[in-house]
């Protein structure tokens, strides 16, 4: 995470800031150009993950991205069930999980490349249809239709 | 300022102890969350108008990123397929083997036959191959700059190798 800290001369306790200064070797810091300004003591912030201060956060974010691994590893396993157990059974999982991981990995494109709270918000509604649409239509197909696992093997068998 | 913070961090300064201490005993935790801070920072660049660096443009292109946003393009495309022939599935009024039959009334020759299905299958293997690479990394391993060029090497050929192989079924 960011760390900010502004180094400034820290008088009481006697630091000596060419000490730190030289310890940093030659490159030159931001903070430095700023001590001659600012020769009052400042606070360093910094994002701290100390379990105090990660303890009231959410968990959201990591649990998300365990289940797209899962996910992933899931429909990686569908691939062999499909060829060799095709039908409902397997049109149906293969759909939900096609429709999600999708779902997924263009939710995380959206967040790499959408800036702006109300863009994103857009482009998050926009993609909840799209998937929501594909969903449905797999499901339409599978009920409706031949199904997904007869519909590639139709396909290739031309 | 990462760089002093390392310097802090590292066992062999000669910076005394209590000097270190000073330092950390000022330290408070930021009121905002990173999500808030990068939406600041993109507010504030949009606002001001300000050009994007240019980065794509200039850098060296190198097989990790080629394969990286590769990997993102055949995910893209591949949803996007799905996506299409869902709504097809929806919207179109027959049904599959009356347009495949369609498809097979335009005899196209055996080669170009054999082309589509590796052209269909391509993006379907690598983005499975490279996901499995990606899966290794989510577990830790295969990140020394060898490691990756290496196991890119072998999900290309794989991805092409099995691509063929689909394509001759």
């Amino acid at each position: 995470m960011a760390a900010l800290v502004r180094l400034g001369s820290i008088c009481h306790r006697g630091v000596n800031p060419l000490l730190l200064r030289s310890v940093l070797g030659a490159r030159p810091l931001a903070g430095q150009q700023k001590d001659a300004e600012r020769p009052h003591l400042l606070t360093a912030l910094i994002h701290t993950s100390t379990p105090s201060y990660a303890g009231s956060a959410s968990k959201a974010a990591s649990l998300h991205w365990t289940a797209e691994r899962i996910l992933s590893v899931a429909l990686l396993g569908m691939g062999p069930l499909a060829y060799f157990y095709p039908g409902p059974i397997v049109d149906y999982p293969l759909a939900a999980a096609l429709a999600l991981h999708g779902h997924w990995g263009l939710g995380q494109v959206l967040t790499d490349y959408v800036h702006g709270d109300t863009k994103i918000k857009m482009a998050n509604a926009t993609l909840f249809m799209v998937s929501s649409i594909t969903f449905a239509g797999l499901c339409y197909f599978n009920y409706n239709d031949v199904g997904i696992c007869k519909a590639i093997a139709l396909l290739w068998s031309k | 300022m990462a760089l002093l913070l390392r310097s802090i961090a590292r066992p062999g300064l000669y910076v005394s102890r209590s000097q270190f201490g000073v330092l950390y005993r000022h330290a408070v935790p930021m009121g905002t969350t990173a999500k808030e801070e990068m939406n600041k920072f993109w507010a504030k660049n949009t606002r001001l108008n300000r050009p994007m660096s240019p980065h794509i443009t200039i850098y060296s292109w190198s097989i990790p990123m080629m394969m990286s946003i590769t990997h993102r393009g055949t995910g893209v495309g591949l949803s996007g397929g799905i996506s299409l022939f869902a709504v097809a599935a929806l919207v179109l009024p027959g049904n599959y083997p009356y347009y495949l039959d369609l498809i097979h009334s335009l005899s196209f020759g055996p080669q170009f036959l054999a082309f589509s299905k590796f052209a269909l299958a391509f993006p379907v293997t690598y983005h499975t191959c490279n996901g499995i690479r990606h899966l290794m990394w989510d577990t830790g391993k295969g990140f020394k700059i060898p490691e990756v060029y290496r196991s890119g090497y072998v999900v290309m050929a794989l991805s092409v190798l099995s691509s063929i192989g689909l394509a001759c079924l």
